[in-house]
């Protein structure tokens, strides 16, 4: 009985208790959210945005969505003399932000950007309408 | 759970589908005293009739539905899913998109794994496993958002004729370094723990006849004899030109399972860094689908693939009458032979407490039970 | 070739449609009441593991077409076996004498989502629906669009409408 304490006792002084004072000292592998974050690279698909001015009206976007999510749209009264045709309406709730739509459009007008913050507590925010910004460089 | 009274001595406990760590899945137990007498799995919380959906989609949107399939794995149900529309389109995937599919399909093999490892160890009591294995699978799902965009969910990264995207240039770089880590938790972890392994030993022994009779695939039965692996069988895309070992056990108890998911980990950290040692330079896509079109039709005929996921084997079985979208998909998924027949044949004579450590060291994954 | 000698066999004890599709890959045709025995033959040439069955729907045809697929671990080869049966009353030989659990429970998925009846499983209880009256729902003449819009579509909700009036 006293040789396995003496025993135990070793193994504690040699083996445990250095690494213990090692891994405070480690750098932890946990990233505190909300105060650091981590960079995000190129080519992460987040919210979309679509450029008017770019945009041929083809419906092609609207035609692979896969979850019927895209739907073409005329733009409210006040621009219809500008924009004639039909733009696309965007819903983001149905989307699965698969970037077929991106690849698809023959001009670029719809991108994909890197914003991912999307939560909200109003329903009508999900839903993006197809309306000229007014100022020039946005 | 709840109990019911039935009989002399016998109740009646639901196993049930809003349990951490099984997913959607229940199984009813009838239990006397402390033995389980008979289980029935009770599946479909989780269906939703990809079969049937399939059928209305032209293939591209159909690469995008196919990594829902299973959740835990989405990059490998990807793949099966293109090379059943290659066969039959008879298109040839350019070298380099070849290789760059192998990396992507062995990253999300050893992650998955990586999940198994995790959600054993905090069944049978062993937390440190449950956050060992959960931080270091982090490493792996950022590599994944630096290449195709999305952590957990690759839309459709491998399409029909190749690959989406190029692989960018930092990648080269920070794979390697991902692996170092991973193997160094691999050493770390196989240090024996002996209140774990006392609870695996000699539990849910699966014997070869019965294995075979059962419908059991993979690990399940490389752990209990018999050699054998898709990737060596039938190999598809470049798994012929790389060096690697298949991990055979003959006991059949819930310790031999865990040993080849530490020892299956370890071959696909050796197959990455031969395929990027020799990744060759060249096309990612063939010509044909670089750009996307909405015409595109598929010859007649039928076609079965099998592949090797990280549960057991894969199996895709298309039709098609000449149009732009299948006529008949059927998907087998290996969770589904594991979850209903193997399980209730190994809970009859169990102990109660038993139970989580056979029903973890199976892999099912109830979203590939049911589809 | 093994692929050619192994339908030499068959095609001496059974009247078949034997054909090679690709390396490793072998079709056979054979009408439904011969089914069992060549199931039971081909289980003694090595052909122990049942990979999958499946059913498809040919309306213009009036058929439903089973398909076996077998794998054997011994030669590494992989048969498909088809038969057809008729249409508006389904009913064929299960081949649970032959394989085991592993072919029981992929009859059941059929049963339910076909309608198809095995004589001989011994257990053919609904899998994944709950209460269902209507028809099996696989079938081509099932719309499941019709169904979907009379039980669950709520004419209030604006975003709804995409689905059931058209893009």
């Amino acid at each position: 009985m006293a040789v396995q304490l003496i025993w135990i006792g070793d193994k504690m002084k040699m083996e445990v208790i250095p690494k213990i004072i090692r891994n405070m000292f480690l750098k932890h592998i946990t990233t505190r959210f909300p105060h650091e974050s981590n960079p995000i690279p190129d080519g992460y698909r987040g919210e979309h945005s679509f450029n008017i001015d770019k945009c041929r009206s083809c419906g092609l976007c609207s035609m692979i969505c896969p979850n019927r999510a895209i739907e073409m749209v005329e733009v409210p009264a006040e621009y219809k003399d500008k924009y004639p045709k039909k733009y696309p309406k965007i819903d983001m709730g149905k989307c699965c932000f698969c970037g077929l739509c991106q690849d698809i459009c023959p001009s670029g007008a719809i991108k994909l950007t890197k914003n991912f913050f999307l939560s909200t507590f109003d329903s009508s925010d999900v839903i993006k309408d197809p309306v000229p910004t007014k100022e020039k460089n946005s | 759970m709840e109990l019911e009274a039935i009989g002399k001595n016998e109740y009646e406990l639901f196993f049930g589908p809003a349990h951490p760590g099984s997913g959607n899945f229940s199984v009813k137990l009838k239990i006397d005293g402390e033995r389980v007498v008979s289980a029935r799995a009770d599946p479909g919380y989780l269906h939703r009739g990809f079969e049937k959906l399939m059928e209305y989609r032209i293939p591209i949107q159909n690469a995008v539905l196919s990594d829902r399939i299973c959740v835990l794995e989405p990059l490998a149900w990807n793949l099966i899913h293109a090379e059943a529309v290659e066969e039959l389109m008879d298109i040839e995937v350019p070298e380099r998109a070849k290789y760059i599919r192998v990396i992507m399909a062995e990253l999300s093999r050893i992650q998955s794994h990586l999940i198994w490892y995790g959600v054993l160890s905090i069944g049978t009591g062993f937390q440190t496993g449950f956050k060992l294995a959960f931080g270091y699978r982090d490493f792996i799902l950022d590599l994944f958002e630096l290449i195709t965009g999305g952590r957990v969910y690759p839309t459709g990264y491998i399409c029909p004729g190749g690959v989406r995207r190029d692989l960018p240039e930092s990648a080269k770089e920070r794979i390697p370094k991902v692996l170092d880590k991973i193997e160094k938790m691999i050493d770390f972890v196989r240090a024996e723990n002996p209140a774990n392994i006392a609870r695996l030993r000699d539990i849910g022994v699966l014997k070869l006849e019965d294995a075979i009779r059962l419908g059991a695939t993979g690990p399940v039965i490389r752990a209990s004899g018999l050699k054998t692996d898709v990737r060596k069988d039938e190999p598809y895309e470049v798994y012929d030109r790389f060096d690697f070992e298949i991990p055979v056990r003959k006991k059949g108890d819930a310790y031999a399972r865990f040993q080849i998911c530490l020892e299956e980990m370890e071959q696909s950290v050796k197959i990455i860094q031969q395929a990027l040692k020799g990744l060759p330079d060249g096309d990612f896509i063939d010509k044909r689908f670089s750009k996307l079109k909405l015409n595109m039709r598929i010859p007649e005929g039928e076609v079965y693939v099998r592949n090797e996921v990280a549960r057991g084997e894969a199996g895709v079985y298309m039709v098609s009458d000449g149009g732009t979208k299948p006529y008949r998909v059927k998907i087998r998924g290996p969770s589904f032979l594991h979850l209903i027949p193997v399980l209730e044949f190994l809970l009859r004579g169990a102990q109660i407490a038993d139970v989580p450590a056979i029903y973890w060291s199976l892999n099912g994954c109830p979203a590939d039970m049911d589809r | 070739m093994l692929e050619k000698e192994i339908i030499d066999k068959i095609e001496k004890k059974f009247e078949v449609e034997g054909s090679v599709q690709r390396e490793r890959r072998i079709i056979v045709k054979i009408a439904p009441d011969k089914l069992v025995e060549l199931c039971k033959f081909i289980k003694d040439l090595g052909f122990e593991h049942l990979s999958s069955l499946s059913v498809t729907d040919w309306p213009k045809r009036g058929i439903y077409e089973h398909t076996y697929h077998a794998w054997s671990y011994k030669d590494k080869m992989l048969i498909t076996i088809k038969t057809e049966i008729n249409r508006d009353k389904p009913e064929i030989d299960s081949v649970y004498p032959v394989w085991g659990e592993s072919a029981q429970i992929h009859e059941r998925e059929m049963h339910e989502l076909f309608g198809v009846e095995y004589k001989g499983n011994p257990d053919l209880s609904p899998l994944f629906l709950e209460e269902w009256h209507e028809k099996p729902p696989f079938r081509k003449d099932f719309d499941w669009r019709e169904y979907v819009r009379k039980n669950f579509y709520d004419k209030e909700n604006e975003r709804e409408r995409v689905y059931f009036e058209g893009v």
